[in-house]
């Protein structure tokens, strides 16, 4: 429980001239669930990109698992389901196979999951047959059947319809109960960032943290509970407080 | 025109020898016939009113033709010929165009390199290539390979290039996150989403190489259909012309229906069915 799960240290990322995030550190410990919250484009997506080493970062350093141990294994669950159209549920889950687990093991692995996620029965289906949600669920499935060492996760309720969404929300924190792995969790969503997370992490425009909230509500939690409403009201402040502050940056610069 | 998406759960594939048969009875009992029949008749008609210039023979004749040059085994002969020339000079095209098409779509700098090369050489017509081949290298295979290659890796190469411009990033950007090996990448995601793009190109390449080959062999050639063409159009025998290039056109068809729309249709099971609704 010592070492942390991820371990981001004076992170610094530019997109050419595009400062994404300024020297920011944080840990997270394991298994925990925590959720990133921001405004559109203030680099969250980048975050998890870095992390995830899909995007180079500029200094600094992002680790997941302790320091030593690189090879800790990475599960991400996208925007889009993003799995490969040609391939069967089954064949897709089998696409990640990493090289130290063997076949049929991993087949193993698929199917449970699989199950675990509620798709029993549709290993032999192409995408394009299932729903968004049910595709949306083969990727969440994908994500864990690697046993990773943490889970990234990127908005990925934000595609589905509300009633669907809730059912997932619920679905994911079953299972990450049962499998305690450690969730990194990015959404626009303050709600579902406050009904999931153990704690929030607030991103600003200028890539700093603006905050770090503990959210110490006992599970399951429900937006009519006045400690959530709390939270809420924190959290909506702290955004609002945010947005005042770069309105006022906006108005001092001079416009070109 | 507007599409529906069609998506009923998947039927069982039949064995394959009922799918064959299916196949057979497809290309048998097709409407694409009576278009064949149509075309008979005006021949027909086109021939007696000419009959006495004596230069359209009628369907029966040709037939007679087509039947004897299968029969004694010269067609066979000269098709050997010009499919060896063709496939040569097709592979050769095939490689080169995907090569100059994989570098035109995933490097901005070859592809500002070969983008007036390739438009000029989808420009040109195939005459071109052919005469100056057969001019510089005379009646050697290197001749139609050559007018082959020229005039038809320009089409497979901008079809390759469309493929490598369209792959999915955030498939491959998928791919990095879970750190699947580079040759798993390249069987798994990328060749399957080029594959229907290399389709189109094998489909308009081959058709634009048979071309170049013909029109190389009638100029300069001691065999192949298209050296047995010139043959007969200097016997002035319009129906050795005709049943020459029938004979050449069916086996074209075939390979079209034996070959290439079965891999496409094998290919794309992946693929929600689109109906046509108008």
């Amino acid at each position: 429980m010592n070492t942390p799960a991820v371990s981001v240290r004076e992170l610094v990322k530019y997109f050419g001239d595009l400062r994404v995030f300024d020297c920011i550190s944080f840990d997270v410990d394991q298994s925990s669930l925590t959720t990133i919250v921001g405004f559109s484009g203030c680099g969250k997506t980048t975050l998890l990109n870095v992390l995830a080493g899909i995007e180079p970062l500029t200094s600094g350093s992002a680790e997941v698992g302790s320091g030593k141990d690189r090879t800790a294994r990475l599960g991400y669950v996208f925007q889009t389901p993003r799995l490969l159209p040609w391939l069967t549920i089954e064949q897709n889950l089998m696409f990640i196979r990493p090289d130290d687990v063997d076949e049929v093991t991993h087949r193993q692995r698929s199917l449970h999951y699989l199950e675990m996620v509620g798709l029993k029965g549709v290993e032999h289906k192409f995408p394009y047959q299932l729903s968004g949600g049910m595709q949306q669920r083969a990727g969440l499935a994908r994500a864990l059947c690697i046993e990773p060492a943490v889970l990234l996760m990127d908005e990925p309720f934000s595609h589905l319809d509300e009633i669907t969404a809730a059912g997932m929300r619920e679905e994911m924190l079953r299972i990450w109960q049962e499998t305690r792995r450690t969730i990194l969790f990015v959404t626009h969503d303050i709600q579902e960032a406050i009904e999931l997370g153990d704690r929030l992490i607030m991103l600003d425009y200028h890539g700093h943290i603006f905050d770090d909230i503990q959210i110490p509500l006992p599970r399951p939690r429900s937006f009519t509970d006045p400690a959530f409403m709390d939270i809420y009201a924190n959290v909506m402040r702290s955004l609002l407080r945010m947005q005042a502050e770069r309105a006022e940056e906006l108005q001092v610069t001079p416009v070109k | 025109m507007s599409l529906a998406l069609d998506t009923p759960a998947m039927p069982a594939r039949p064995p394959w020898n009922q799918r064959i048969a299916q196949n057979l009875k497809d290309l048998v009992f097709n409407r694409r016939w009576l278009a064949f029949v149509l075309f008979l008749a005006v021949w027909q008609a086109f021939s007696l009113r000419m009959a006495g210039v004596g230069l359209v023979p009628s369907p029966q004749k040709t037939i007679s033709t087509i039947w004897e040059v299968l029969a004694n085994g010269l067609f066979f002969e000269h098709l050997a010929d010009s499919m060896v020339r063709l496939l040569a000079g097709f592979l050769l095209a095939m490689l080169l165009g995907v090569i100059v098409g994989v570098l035109m779509g995933s490097r901005p700098f070859w592809d500002e390199f070969f983008k007036d090369l390739v438009i000029l050489g989808l420009s040109l017509p195939g005459l071109i290539y052919a005469l100056l081949s057969v001019v510089i290298f005379g009646v050697k295979l290197i001749a139609p390979v050559m007018a082959i290659l020229l005039a038809s890796y320009p089409f497979i190469a901008v079809n390759i290039r469309e493929g490598v411009r369209a792959l999915d990033k955030d498939l491959l950007d998928m791919t990095r996150a879970y750190k699947v090996g580079r040759w798993r990448v390249v069987r798994q995601v990328i060749l399957p989403a080029l594959l229907p793009f290399i389709l189109a190109a094998i489909r308009i390449g081959f058709t634009i190489a048979w071309k170049a080959s013909v029109l190389t062999e009638v100029f300069g050639a001691s065999s192949g259909v298209g050296y047995m063409i010139r043959i007969s159009f200097q016997l002035f025998a319009v129906r050795g012309i005709l049943a020459w290039s029938l004979l050449f056109g069916g086996v074209m068809l075939l390979i079209e229906y034996g070959i290439l729309l079965p891999a496409e249709r094998y290919f794309a099971r992946w693929r929600p069915k689109v109906k046509q609704v108008i």
